[in-house]
This record gives structure tokens, C-alpha cells and sequence, in this order.
């Protein structure tokens, strides 16, 4: 096929959407009504080993019994425990392109003891620390869409401390 | 919205998920599609063991199986050579429905096109019926850059 190596080629482009729906179900969800209406971080205490359960379940995964209604309420302040500074984008599961992570990821210690792995608001990498104080600052009324739970969450900013640390 | 999950406490949440993809369309359907939209011919490709001209061009014969080179100009008119009204209404059809789909063979052609018919009254329709393509003011180079067939006056 003696084609002219010049020529124009066409492409076509197009996207098909996959829409779905999940449910978080009865535990998930109490965080997440606690997380719209109140913008609490809350989370539920195993029974019998008295550990906290993240994300919120049913049945502790160590003891293997029903987890029950122990509800915890945690600050919203908490120390970083350990921090990535991405540079490198990843793909954005929802959009299926590279995604650049505006924020550094951190493991963060709630006052109250739950391990949750969220945003930091401070993109300096020099400034960022282990063991430095931070304060989850929640998405304004309507800026998230429906319900997020922990999504309303928008990042964890680093905060000043003048009292006695822990 | 009130599911049924709810009432037991929990949320539904809503995701939805994007799959973007490109592909080529091809030399052979490249050239096709961009005679078309640069200077309003339809192009066939001319087998030149059995004569015949295929429109819409293909890279093969397929009696021969020898490759195609031989780029023809075919006419914008031809003739019906079947159809089919569609009324159910789909995401993936161009226009708005009744559809009328039908099947085109140029004049200077050997093969249909498939293509959707305008301006003509259902009762007209019938196989044999002499059609004109009609192009758009504005074309992108696909096959819709051909608005529709319609009837010969």
C-alpha cells in the first residue's frame, strides 16, 4: 500500500463514562452524617479488645466478634507521624489521566489515637517535619458534592502550639 | 433521594468513573474521511485484479486479497440499496430519531455505504430510489461530515 508518509492521519477521541454507586453502610455511615453535620472525626472501639477500629466496622478485625456501638469521638488535631512529599503524578483512579497531588500525604496521629492517612496543607518540603502539630481544616458549607465522609476533610494544616505538647 | 440503605443509617454514594481513549483511524480511512472534508469528494479504492472500486475504501480486496492503491473518484449520487427506520431512540445515533438508515452505492462504485437518509418522505422510500449527498457547511473529517442522502429532484 504505497502510502504518502506526509499524510494526514485522523484520530478520534472519546469518552465513556462508567457511573456507580456504592453504599457505605450502617458504620461507615454514622462517620460520614458525623462528618456532614457535625464535622466530627468519629470511629468505633472494638468490645472486648478495646482497640480502635479504622475505618469504622462491624466486627473487630483481631477478636473477630461484632465490634458493637462504642463510639469514639477524635480531635481534630493531631501529630504527623510520617509524611510523603510526591513528586512524581499519579493516575487519578476517577479520571483515568496523570494527576498531580497538591498536597503531601502524611500518617497523622489523632489526640485519641487513631492512625489516619490524609493531606497536609504545607507544600514546603524544608518545612515539613515529623511530630509536627496539625489541625484538620473541613471543606466550607456546599463545596463538597453530597457526601464525602472523610473526604470533607480537605487537608491537615500545621498549627502552632504555645501549651503542653500531648 | 431516599434508598433503602439509608434508612438503616448508611449513605449512597455517588462515583463515576471517566475511560477517555484515542485511536486511529487508519491511512486508508484517513484519506477517505479528509477528501471529503477538504473538497467534498467521496474516494473509492480500485482492486485492479476484479475492477472492483470500494466505497467506503478498504486496505485489501476481499477476493483478491492483493493491497489497494488505486485511489478513484466516485460520484456524490447513487443508488438505494436498502433501508431500514429506526425509532427508538439510542446515545450512539447521530441525529434524532426516526432515523432512516440506509444502504448507498455511488455511482462508479461496486459496494453500499451506509449512511442515513434526509428530506424524504417515509412513503417515497423504496430500494432503488436515486439519492445526492448532501455535505455540511462545516466539516471535521468523519462521516458525518456527509449531512445525509437525500432524493434526487
Amino acid at each position: 500500500m504505497a502510502q504518502d508518509s506526509k499524510q494526514e492521519y485522523l484520530h478520534v477521541t472519546y469518552n465513556l463514562p462508567r457511573p456507580y454507586r456504592w453504599s457505605t453502610g450502617q458504620y461507615m455511615g454514622r462517620t460520614f452524617r458525623e462528618a456532614r453535620d457535625h464535622k466530627k472525626i468519629v470511629t468505633n472501639r472494638c468490645t472486648k479488645c478495646k482497640e480502635l477500629l479504622w475505618p469504622p466496622a462491624r466486627v473487630c478485625g483481631r477478636c473477630k466478634v461484632e465490634a458493637g456501638q462504642d463510639w469514639v469521638e477524635m480531635s481534630d488535631k493531631g501529630t504527623v507521624v510520617q509524611y510523603t512529599y510526591l513528586v512524581m503524578p499519579m493516575w487519578n483512579p476517577h479520571k483515568g489521566e496523570r494527576w498531580a497531588n497538591p498536597y503531601p500525604t502524611a500518617t497523622i496521629l489523632l489526640d485519641g489515637g487513631l492512625y489516619m492517612l490524609h493531606f497536609l496543607e504545607e507544600r514546603d518540603p524544608k518545612k515539613l517535619k515529623a511530630g509536627m502539630r496539625v489541625q484538620a481544616v473541613w471543606k466550607e458549607e456546599g463545596r463538597g458534592k453530597g457526601v464525602q465522609g472523610i473526604g470533607d476533610i480537605l487537608y491537615f494544616r500545621t498549627i502552632e502550639e504555645q501549651e503542653a505538647k500531648k | 433521594m431516599t434508598h433503602a440503605t439509608e434508612q438503616m443509617g448508611a449513605f449512597v454514594v455517588e462515583g463515576k468513573i471517566d475511560l477517555p481513549a484515542t485511536f486511529s483511524v487508519g491511512a486508508v480511512a484517513s484519506r477517505f474521511f479528509i477528501e471529503i472534508r477538504d473538497n467534498k469528494r467521496i474516494m473509492g479504492l480500485r482492486c485492479p485484479e476484479c475492477n472492483r472500486v470500494y466505497v467506503p475504501p478498504r486496505a485489501t480486496c476481499k477476493r483478491c486479497f492483493g493491497q489497494l492503491s488505486e485511489w478513484v473518484e466516485v460520484s456524490d449520487k447513487g443508488t438505494l440499496l436498502a433501508y431500514a427506520i429506526a425509532y427508538q431512540p439510542n446515545p450512539a445515533q447521530p441525529v434524532e430519531t426516526p432515523i432512516v438508515y440506509g444502504i448507498v452505492q455511488l455511482d462508479g462504485a461496486d459496494t453500499g455505504l451506509v449512511h442515513i437518509l434526509g428530506e424524504a418522505a417515509f412513503e417515497r422510500l423504496k430500494t432503488g430510489l436515486r439519492l445526492e449527498a448532501v455535505f455540511k457547511e462545516k466539516r471535521v473529517g468523519n462521516i458525518l461530515d456527509i449531512k445525509y442522502f437525500r432524493p434526487l429532484r
